[in-house]
Parts: structure tokens; sequence; C-alpha cells
């Protein structure tokens, strides 16, 4: 069997044996010890496993690990580079759209591939955009006012 | 353990799956549950799993060509925002739009919509009401199959175990006349329909689609509502009639289950809301 080589979190790797079925997400948390991504349900209605694949949202419980296979993924654990919080990643703390934590690296990822295709959605396209992460906490709320808050600082409008 | 292949021509995916012991990998949003519910409950896994994603011919989208083709591995995100589609195929857009999550349509494919056969399905309701045929490959060559013949009961479909679902050939609709897609789930998103609906109208009404989906077994157009309506004058009586019959329709094939109490006032409704939504379109 050939290698698993993909882009992850901007660095090359290679992983030998592989199993077919098994999930990003597995891959991920089980091989890798990335436990940021989370699996909230194991069948892609909770989005709590979301990751970026290639630049926009999956759920990784979904996706089978050979199909990162030369492409690049991106998990929680990858945002925050160079030693600073990504913008999303701040506005979620400063803005208070975190409770217990549990579907918060998801819901960032989602917010992050949403400005990448839209950098100024209004709070319905944000509704919308994330309506593939469930969150039991906050009310969504916060998290609406965050992306928002987080799309201005992106786009240089605030800090 | 299965062993996966990224296949990177449709004659190397053929000739996986006619090893036999395969399954065919597109999104993974239905296959992978499936093979994690395999997992958990101890069952035997599929020697191979055949990655089909990267195949040119099922990425294939030319809605403009003659015979307008939309290959099998095209996402409901593409579905979605594409302006060709959204331009020739405004009931698609529509449709893939209220499928699953952004991440679900990034990933799912309308040919595994199809494939899965869910009487559910939302790609698979727009695909009858544009008399979709599907294309499909063997080692043996290609053949052409209606959706409604290749879709046969509840998850089963006509497809043979060698056999890949390439595309959909789709008709042709005139760009005047309105295309329409309802669904109402459990949830404003990540919601199986419990009914959808897609409708195209004319301005003569000489040629109304209508298909109503999540009711039947299988996919279908609803000729006597189509009948019903090409036959009458447009307006607020006419589209609640054909909603009375497509209502009568749904109880003729599948009885009065424990969902009639909820679907037939609903169907009624929607289908009425439907048409005067596809009526006005027209205006």
């Amino acid at each position: 069997m050939d290698n698993l080589e993909f882009i992850l979190n901007g660095k090359p790797v290679s992983l030998e044996g592989v199993p077919g079925e098994m999930s990003l997400l597995d891959l991920l948390r089980g091989r890798l010890g990335l436990t940021g991504t989370k699996e909230g349900c194991g069948v892609g209605e909770c989005g709590a496993c979301t990751v970026l694949l290639d630049g926009r949202a999956v759920n990784s419980c979904l996706t089978a690990a050979w199909q990162a296979g030369g492409r690049e993924v991106t998990t929680i654990e990858g945002l925050a580079l160079g030693g600073g919080l990504h913008p999303m990643q701040q506005a979620f703390i400063d803005h208070g759209a975190v409770q217990c934590g549990f579907c918060t690296p998801g819901m960032i990822l989602s917010a992050v591939s949403l400005l990448g295709e839209n950098p100024d959605p209004g709070e319905e396209q944000i509704k919308v955009g994330l309506a593939g992460n469930l969150c039991r906490c906050t009310g969504y709320h916060d998290i609406v006012h965050a992306v928002r808050k987080a799309a201005k600082v992106m786009a240089g409008e605030e800090s | 353990m299965s062993r996966m292949i990224v296949a990177r021509t449709l004659d190397e995916a053929l000739e996986a799956l006619a090893k036999g012991n395969a399954r065919i990998l597109a999104g993974g949003t239905d296959l992978m549950i499936a093979l994690r519910a395999d997992r958990q409950l101890g069952r035997e896994l599929p020697e191979t799993i055949v990655d089909v994603t990267r195949l040119v011919e099922l990425n294939r989208l030319d809605l403009g060509a003659p015979e307008p083709f939309l290959g099998a591995g095209v996402t409901f995100h593409t579905l979605e925002t594409h302006p060709t589609v959204a331009a020739a195929y405004p009931l698609l857009a529509s449709a893939a739009s209220t499928v699953g999550s952004k991440q679900i349509r990034r990933s799912g494919t309308i040919g595994g919509n199809a494939a899965n056969g869910s009487p559910a399905a939302d790609g698979v309701a727009a695909l009858c009401a544009l008399n979709a045929v599907a294309l499909l490959a063997s080692p043996g060559g290609q053949r052409r199959c209606p959706i409604g013949e290749l879709i046969v009961a509840p998850y089963k479909t006509t497809l043979a175990p060698d056999e890949i679902l390439v595309g959909f050939y789709l008709d042709r609709l005139p760009g005047e006349d309105s295309q329409v897609f309802a669904k109402v789930g459990r949830r404003q998103a990540v919601a199986v329909s419990r009914m959808n609906l897609a409708v195209c109208l004319d301005r003569g009404l000489a040629r109304p689609r209508v298909v109503l989906g999540a009711c039947f077994p299988t996919p279908r157009r609803l000729q006597e509502v189509e009948e019903l309506i090409s036959g009458g004058k447009p307006g607020e009586e006419l589209w609640r009639a054909a909603g009375e019959r497509a209502a009568q329709e749904f109880v003729n094939v599948c009885g009065w289950r424990s969902s009639a109490n909820y679907k037939v006032p609903a169907v009624k409704a929607m289908m009425a809301h439907a048409l005067e939504d596809a009526w006005s379109a027209l205006a």
C-alpha cells in the first residue's frame, strides 16, 4: 500500500498503512494526536469535527482520510500560526462566543471558511454558513456577533 | 480493513469494481456513515473502496451542450454556486442549497444522492423534474437509464456491482419557464426532507412539471397533477385543486400512513404555494 501524503497545517505528512475506511477525523485524533477536532456525532450533523480541506470547511467524520491525499488540511491547531491567535479565535474570546468550548474548533473553522468565500457576510449569511455547526451553550447570538467582528478585523476596518 | 483506490481514470475505477467486494466513494456523506455503522456492528467491510472524485468524466458540467450533461461527481456546492447552473437550472441550484450544511454540500455529490436512492433525496426530485437520464459505465460499455428506472425502491437502484454512475443527461428547459423548489424538513438546515417539491411552469401551462418527493417510494412526476394544471385556468383555484390532487395521489400510492395526518394538509398547502410562486415568477 502506498503512503497517504498531504499537507497538514502547513507541513507535509506521509503516513503508512492508513485503512481505506478510516475517516479523516479518526486519522487526526487517533493517529496524529490532534485532538482539537472533536467527534460530536460522527455522522455529519453537528459540525464539531469540521476541518478545512483546501481552505473550505468539511465534516472530517464524513471524509475518508485518503481523500486528503495531495491536498491541504487545516485543523484548529493550525489556525494560530506565528505565535498569535487568528483574528477569528480572538473575536470568539473577546465576544463571549465560547462557553464549554466543544463546538468551538469546528465553529471557528466554519467561520473562517465562510469569510474565505464572503469577506463581508450579513447576519443571515453567517447563520447559513454556520448552519452545520451546533452549539448547546451559547444560543449562537454571540457567535454570530463574533464572526461579524472578526470580519471587520480581517478587513482591516477594526483591530 | 479496506483498501482505498484513488482512481485516476474511469478504466482504473471500473477495473477495481470488477474485482468485486468494492464500494464507490464520492462525497462520502452517505458511505462514511454506512461504513461507520458496519464497523460498530462488526459487519464485514468492503475489500476495496474506490474513490471516484478525481475522474474528469464525473466532474463534467456541460449544461450548454445540445444534450445538457451533469456529472455525477458535481457537488451540491457547485450546483448551488456555479453561475451556469443558476442560469440554466435554477431548480437544481435551489434544491442543492437546501441539502445539509455548507460542509455537507462541499463534499456531497448529485450522483451519490441518486445512487443512495433515498425517497427524500432533494437532488433526485430536481433531476426527476428535469427528466434526467443516467449515464452508466461498466467494463462492458455504457448504458443510459431514466432516473425513474434507476431508483426502483427506497435505497435500491438498478446499478450493477460493476457499474459507475457517470452523470445525467437533462432536458433543456426554455429560459422563460419558471423553476421552483420547495422543501419542508424538521429544521431549517441539516434536515432530511419530509416533503420536497420541484415545479416548472410555462406561461401557457402547456408543459408543467411536478415532482413531489419524500412522499413516494420512488421518484416520479405527478402526471395527473400535471394534466390538471395544463387543462386549467391559472389562479388560486387551480393551484389549490392541484394540491388536492397531489395529496390524493400520495394517499393512493402510500395508503393512509401515520404521517398522512400531517402530510396530506401539508402537501396541499405546499403545492398551492409552490405553484403560486412558480406562476408569479413568470410575470
